[in-house]
């Protein structure tokens, strides 16, 4: 059944373009390419157990974990990204490799303190499904969708409406240009670390509650399809971002519902991404038009 | 008001500045001409913090700056107007102007000097809610110019106003600096078009191959036999 297929598209892409939007934010700034932001992802997820264990406070769940995930995603670029961008003429594989290691480190630290095991994220919505018509909705679908879209405006508000929002975009176009003209370029750094690993943590846990376990490897894929997703967004770019996730959860969708895939459906993104790069290697969105 | 003693920038090992002097007095206009490649676009990304020194130091009203970050330097009253202009294309001309503003905190204060760069470049206000990058290069220009006046500099570094503009623009930009440094502003600009740099500067200083050849006021400048074979054409 399409319209099925479509709300699950829908719902698998906002989780993809949460995950990666932290991604963007970071690169649209300091144009490194951020694994550690799936590591984030993790992080969250498993600080969102905790609380929800603790607590049985979902809304608190959801706050704390992006908010300590965020702060934490400050600190790493305070202590480790901004110290390896301030040397000379450094080699952009350096920063990589770094946040390789800072991804490799938190499912580590996963593993050592919560256990090598799955843990079970029981959320309780009081109901199990939902049938609209011949539609069947589960409650942590509308939560996903509602919750991304809800992010995803707080983030356009912020971006376009805000004397910040302007410094960082301001920074993410020329950071040299943006530096003369008295913009602090640390404070859009750390905007983008908040939000962009607050965002990751907020996906971490919509997965665990999605499929209703995390373990410590729960960023392995992400920390892949989300490359694909940022470059077919066009590096950089929050709008193509969104799209770009809707469009990959999409694409895996509907292949695996009507049986077309001969490949694992992980794959797709990579598919699409060679596509994409050999007709218009820009990205769907080229950064030139748009924030 | 700004004082540069014994600078030394350099690219990796490539010297581009070899012990630079050179000072710019309150209120005066002063003119560094010199060849592609002299070292006058690095001169004025040092000055702004844009470009690591190597040894020397600047000092702006008195104070030690090397080291400082480019925004405190901005908020010190440096302002600057780059080469190729580089306006945020992606915003409007208005948001360019409020970027300008960034370490303006009173609202007010905003508005008015947003209007007073509206005054004088009434083409700017036509077009405030355009996407900078959709303008011609003589408005991304006065755009430029705008965006470092606003946030109403004492100093202002102006590097290659002249480059890919009609000559008509290039003739009304000289004027506009003319007329900023009349109302008090000083100016430092660096400028591959020497004839008209000198025509409005008090002094200028001749910068070849990172070292600074010649140091005069404008009517030496101009009747000196090595510049007018030089830079001047004659």
């Amino acid at each position: 059944m399409l319209l099925q297929q479509i709300l699950n598209g829908i719902m698998i892409g906002s989780v993809y373009a949460l995950t990666a939007m932290g991604a963007t934010l970071i690169y649209g700034i300091l144009r490194i390419l951020d694994i550690a932001n799936a590591g984030a992802y993790v992080a969250g997820a498993y600080f969102g157990w905790f609380i929800y264990l603790k607590t049985g406070n979902l809304v608190l769940a959801f706050l704390f974990s992006m908010m300590i995930t965020g702060l934490i995603g400050v600190l790493i670029h305070r202590f480790i990204y901004a110290p390896i961008l301030s040397k000379p003429r450094i080699l952009p594989i350096v920063p990589l490799v770094a946040s390789v290691g800072l991804f490799t480190l938190t499912g580590d630290l996963a593993r050592l303190i919560a256990g090598p095991g799955t843990k079970a994220y029981n959320v309780d919505f009081g109901v199990d499904v939902i049938n609209i018509g011949k539609l069947t909705v589960v409650p942590a679908w509308i939560l996903i969708i509602v919750l991304t879209a809800l992010l995803f405006t707080v983030l356009w508000l912020v971006l376009n409406k805000t004397k910040l929002g302007l410094a960082w975009r301001a920074t993410a176009e020329d950071a040299d240009i943006a530096k003369a003209v008295g913009i602090n370029t640390n404070s859009a750094m750390a905007l983008s670390y908040i939000l962009g690993y607050g965002f990751a943590a907020a996906a971490g846990i919509m997965v665990g509650i999605l499929y209703n376990s995390i373990t410590p490897a729960l960023g392995e894929v992400p920390s892949y399809k989300m490359l694909s997703i940022i470059v077919l967004g066009g590096l950089g770019s929050p709008v193509g971002t969104v799209i770009a996730g809707l469009f990959i959860g999409m694409v895996e969708t509907m292949l695996s519902a009507y049986n077309l895939t001969f490949i694992p459906k992980d794959s797709v993104a990579f598919i699409v991404l060679i596509l994409v790069l050999l007709i218009k290697p820009s990205g769907l969105i080229s950064k030139t038009n748009n924030i | 008001m700004l004082k540069i003693v014994d600078l030394e920038v350099a690219y990796g090992q490539m010297e581009v500045l070899k012990k630079i002097n050179l000072e710019v007095k309150k209120g005066e206009l002063v003119s560094v001409i010199g060849p592609n490649g002299a070292g006058k676009t690095t001169l004025i990304k040092t000055i702004m913090g844009l470009k690591d020194a190597k040894a020397g130091q600047i000092f702006i009203e008195g104070k030690e700056i090397l080291g400082m970050p480019a925004w405190k330097r901005a908020e010190m009253g440096v302002g600057y107007v780059p080469e190729g202009r580089r306006v945020f294309g992606n915003l409007t001309v208005e948001e360019n102007l409020r970027v300008g503003c960034y370490s303006l905190n009173d609202t007010k204060k905003i508005q008015q000097n947003i209007k007073k760069v509206y005054e004088l470049f009434p083409r700017l206000e036509e077009r405030k809610k355009q996407l900078a990058r959709t303008m011609s290069g003589g408005e991304q220009q006065m755009l430029a110019i705008g965006r470092a006046l606003v946030m109403e500099p004492r100093l202002l570094l102006i590097d290659e106003v002249s480059m890919g503009l009609m000559p008509i623009m290039v003739n009304l930009c000289f004027k506009i600096i003319k007329d900023l440094n009349d109302q008090g502003i000083t100016v430092m600009i660096v400028e591959q078009n020497a004839n008209k740099a000198l025509k409005i500067s008090h002094r200028g200083y001749v910068l070849e191959t990172g070292n600074i050849v010649l140091e005069d006021t404008v009517e030496k400048l101009r009747n000196n036999d090595v510049v007018q074979k030089a830079y001047l054409g004659g």
